[in-house]
């Protein structure tokens, strides 16, 4: 069959591409030429034809119906072969699916592991695992690095207290607690009732800044004409002086905020959650 | 800080105080420790590691004075302010 077709192929092909050039080059000349070659073509057709459909043919029927013995084996062969392929098919892609299912599941287990593992290296300023207050019993103050502690404080625009730190800055060590003053004032006749945050810059920092005890995130009344000191009570975790990311921190800056607390408002507490 | 659309940069996250707040002082009942260990300050040019005794006496008025849940002041760090115990004492004055 293919012999017959590549036969074919070839003579046709041959007159026609020459046939197509020649109408090409010299249209008037050619039209004898053509026709002169495409007799030739059918010539051959006729003369391949025969010969080749009598021997495709009989190889046809031989191939229909061999002899008894050999087609035993050859089918055995092939379809122990398509059994085993089938059975190597099937095997791959049970892995392939466990694979896909195992990808699945460790995308919905990253959210857990990642929190576990930021809250053991304390990546991202999260609250770090190991911290507990009898840290500060044992820490030994780092006595060779001495780190700035500025004091900023601030008011939200519709509070009308007079907030101010008592002293702009502090030099303090790593593993030593420090003790620092912030007063606020009430100028006006009703007690107003404020609540405050706080921030530290740089915030890389800001996990190694431990508050023992301070005035933020909860109600302080102030009556009318009052002032008060509001102490904060720190300390820098000695680990800071061990971190390569802080080697060249010297500066930190404390800065808190009031806020005005309007009655029966709760603010929540930020807490150990997960934000 | 965090109106920025930043998804990549860690904000800083507040944390609350490891003992909780301060009650406020309305009477001033801590003032002169607090002047006392101010005047420190000032005349140390603001070195904290001078006036911890200052610190640590205002921290102690405002415990007996309740404005302060009442400690041993080895938990608050000032564990080298303490005295030293009797049995080392004896030690030193034996010559």
């Amino acid at each position: 069959m293919v012999s017959f077709l590549g036969c074919l192929a070839y003579r046709c092909d041959s007159a026609v591409t020459a046939m197509s050039l020649s109408l090409l080059l010299h249209p008037s000349i050619c039209c004898t030429q053509a026709s002169v070659l495409l007799a030739q073509c059918v010539r051959t057709l006729h003369s391949c034809a025969p010969k080749t459909l009598h021997s495709q043919t009989g190889h046809f029927l031989q191939r229909r119906f061999p002899p008894r013995f050999q087609v035993r084996n050859r089918s055995r062969k092939t379809r122990s072969q398509e059994e085993e392929w089938k059975k190597k098919n099937k095997t791959v892609l049970t892995y392939i699916a466990a694979a896909g299912v195992g990808m699945i599941g460790l995308s919905y287990a990253a959210v857990p592991l990642y929190r576990l593992y930021c809250q053991a290296s304390g990546l991202g300023g999260m609250a770090v695992a190991g911290h507990d207050t009898d840290q500060v019993e044992t820490m030994k103050p780092v006595k060779g690095r001495i780190i700035k502690v500025t004091f900023n404080a601030d008011t939200h625009a519709s509070i009308q207290w007079n907030f101010k730190p008592q002293q702009t800055e502090i030099y303090v060590v790593p593993g030593e607690t420090a003790l620092a003053f912030y007063r606020a004032k009430n100028p006006t006749d009703k007690p107003i009732i404020g609540i405050s945050t706080y921030n530290v810059v740089p915030f890389e920092a800001g996990q190694y800044f431990n508050k023992i005890q301070c005035f933020c995130f909860e109600e302080q009344r102030l009556n009318p004409h009052e002032e008060v000191d509001m102490p904060v009570f720190f300390y820098i975790d000695p680990d800071f002086d061990e971190d390569p990311r802080m080697a060249r921190v010297d500066t930190i800056t404390l800065s808190y905020t009031f806020f005005e607390a309007k009655e029966g408002q709760k603010l929540p507490l930020p807490g150990y959650s997960y934000q | 800080m965090s109106t920025a659309m930043n998804f990549g940069t860690k904000s800083f996250k507040p944390r609350p105080p490891d003992k909780g707040s301060f009650p406020l002082d309305h009477f001033g009942e801590c003032k002169s420790f607090k002047e006392k260990f101010m005047k420190c300050l000032r005349d140390n040019s603001f070195d904290n590691s001078k006036c911890r005794l200052q610190s640590k006496d205002y921290l102690e008025c405002r415990m007996d004075n309740q404005l302060m849940t009442k400690e041993p002041m080895e938990k608050l760090g000032f564990k080298d302010l303490m005295d030293p115990p009797p049995s080392q004492a004896d030690r030193d004055a034996k010559p």
